[in-house]
């Protein structure tokens, strides 16, 4: 994905609108494939996540390790510290903003990101008739797929889109379950 | 100062990179089994030493298991919170290796797997210069 | 500096010999409101965090009282399951106590046999001629050292990393092993010691290595 902030002059990085272009095209190209919002939907999600499954190309999984590789953040071991470092360095990295992070619940296993901007979304208006898509819903595959990659399984959706007339733009993060690390068939 | 050999394994135990510099013996089995025995090996550690450890670990930079020696090679490990595990056979006159591990993942194994579309990232790595940047780092090492 | 503990293991990786010498404290306990923001999990049935960290509580700790009953592994003192006693809301506001758990009896036995077959496989896998097997394992808490005798016996030493001396320190064990176990006429190869003498001494070894740092060839 494009960086914001300062490197739009670095001649070796893409510029945002290129990118959030290129996104926009994505979009189109899979309601034009799919005709379903819902359907849509699940493939930005997928796309996040798990792209290309038979090649294994994941962008979720992939900017992780390169989160990973560049931050040189260790494992988390608590949810909130989980949240912090999503919204504080991830989203900061790769996407130039930092949402916030709140509405917690009382088991401390979920909460919400907010953004008051969204760069994926910016020349974007939703026709009418596509009034249920989740246009950026990539993004929470994309959490989703870098959480995986750390043992951590989650759930992660849309609750409120400035695109559908909502005042921010607000993604839910539930945690699910640690995973444990695989023995491969034949060990123990 | 030597280097034999590497091993790279996701965290599903699939070994995606092996490369020998030096290597006087063979472990005397298909290379598919020493795979399996080299990871087996891994895993069986940290699950030892998660139960033996009489203090606690799983502080942000402290992830239990780095190295061991017997009377003839070292083995180094480090480990992503990816769980992605990077195996180093080296002489005994080897200080760790930590940092340089993490050299490989950070600057070779993200810049040229994760971030070559064509690289699966759950199979054998089959890029030649991720292979060829490999080689000529760990040759540059002051330990090779 | 401190070592932490010392075991010995026959030739059939069979655990023969141990003893805790110094222990690091571990235990945290703290009240809780409802609903507990930690994820449990059952490990080797205990009650073990997987996941949340604070106040102290670090994943991997385990259960070990609550509200000051003691717990025996799943369940409290009085039969009921602790976690059912932690879904329940009534049950709060808890104290609940954390900490690493004691090794059990046979957790040694197993341990000691993994050790013994790790030895093993380190040697098999060696890229070099005729390796002996792991005699040193570092993490960033603790090191084992492994020191094998010629006939097959592996006496361990379980040390803070920045412990030196320990391969000093794992010859004179061997000593105080032939002195007071294998010359004891009513100790049979290869069984558990249980001999009073090689007990003390040891402890004299482990406190005085302690002391010193590390201790200087003159013992």
């Amino acid at each position: 994905m494009a960086r914001q902030g300062g490197r739009a002059t670095d001649p070796r990085k893409v510029s945002q609108e290129l990118f959030t272009l290129t996104y926009g095209a994505l979009v189109a190209q899979l309601i034009k494939d799919y005709e379903q919002d819902d359907e849509v939907n699940k493939q930005l999600d997928k796309i996040g996540f798990l792209f290309f499954a038979c090649r294994g190309y994941n962008i979720g999984v992939r900017l992780i390790e390169d989160f990973l590789a560049r931050s040189g953040i260790g494992r988390c071991n608590d949810f909130r510290e989980t949240a912090d470092v999503i919204a504080k360095n991830g989203f900061r990295m790769f996407l130039g903003i930092t949402p916030q992070v709140t509405n917690w619940s009382a088991a401390g296993d979920e909460f919400s990101l907010i953004m008051d901007a969204n760069p994926l979304a910016d020349f974007v208006e939703l026709p009418d008739d596509h009034n249920q898509l989740n246009y950026s819903n990539i993004l929470c595959g994309v959490i989703r797929g870098a959480l995986e990659s750390v043992q951590m399984a989650v759930d992660v959706r849309f609750v409120q889109d400035i695109l559908k007339g909502d005042n921010q733009t607000e993604i839910r993060v539930k945690f699910i379950k640690r995973l444990e690390d695989a023995l491969p068939a034949g060990e123990e | 100062m030597t280097i034999y050999n590497m091993y790279i394994f996701d965290r599903n135990g699939t070994c995606l990179f092996y490369q020998e510099w030096q290597r006087n013996k063979n472990s005397g089995m298909p290379q598919e089994e020493e795979f399996k025995l080299m990871y087996g090996l891994i895993f069986s550690i940290k699950s030892f030493i998660s139960r033996m450890s009489p203090v606690d670990f799983y502080s942000n930079s402290k992830d239990g298991f780095t190295s061991f020696n017997t009377n003839y090679y070292k083995l180094h490990f480090f480990e992503t919170p990816s769980g992605l595990k990077f195996v180093l056979n080296t002489s005994l006159n080897v200080d760790s290796l930590r940092d340089s591990l993490q050299y490989i993942y950070n600057s070779i194994y993200v810049e040229y797997v994760v971030k070559n579309p064509l690289c699966s990232l759950n199979s054998a790595i089959k890029s030649e210069i991720f292979k060829e940047k490999i080689d000529t780092y760990i040759r540059g090492l002051p330990a090779f | 500096m401190p070592i932490f503990s010392v075991y010995i293991i026959n030739r059939a990786g069979g655990l023969i010999y141990q003893m805790d010498h110094h222990q690091p404290k571990t235990e945290v306990e703290k009240t809780f409101s409802f609903p507990l923001e930690l994820q449990l999990k059952i490990v080797d049935e205990r009650v073990v965090v997987a996941f949340g960290q604070r106040d102290g509580i670090k994943v991997g700790h385990t259960i070990l009282a609550i509200n000051g009953d003691a717990v025996h592994g799943r369940k409290l003192e009085d039969g009921r399951d602790i976690l059912e006693v932690i879904a329940n809301s009534e049950n709060y506001p808890i104290a609940i106590k954390f900490g690493r758990p004691k090794l059990s009896t046979n957790e040694r036995i197993m341990l000691a046999s993994m050790f013994h077959s790790l030895y093993a496989i380190g040697s098999q896998l060696s890229p070099e001629q005729k390796s002996s097997g792991i005699q040193l394992l570092e993490t960033d808490g603790f090191k084992l050292h492994c020191f094998q005798t010629l006939s097959g016996i592996k006496l361990i030493v379980l040390a803070d990393p920045k412990q030196s001396g320990i391969e000093n320190l794992l010859k004179k064990i061997y000593e105080l092993y032939s002195d007071y176990a294998l010359k004891n006429p009513f100790y049979s190869i290869d069984m558990p010691i249980r001999c009073e003498l090689f007990d003390k001494n040891l402890q004299g070894l482990l406190d005085s290595y302690e002391r010193s740092g590390f201790y200087s060839q003159g013992m």
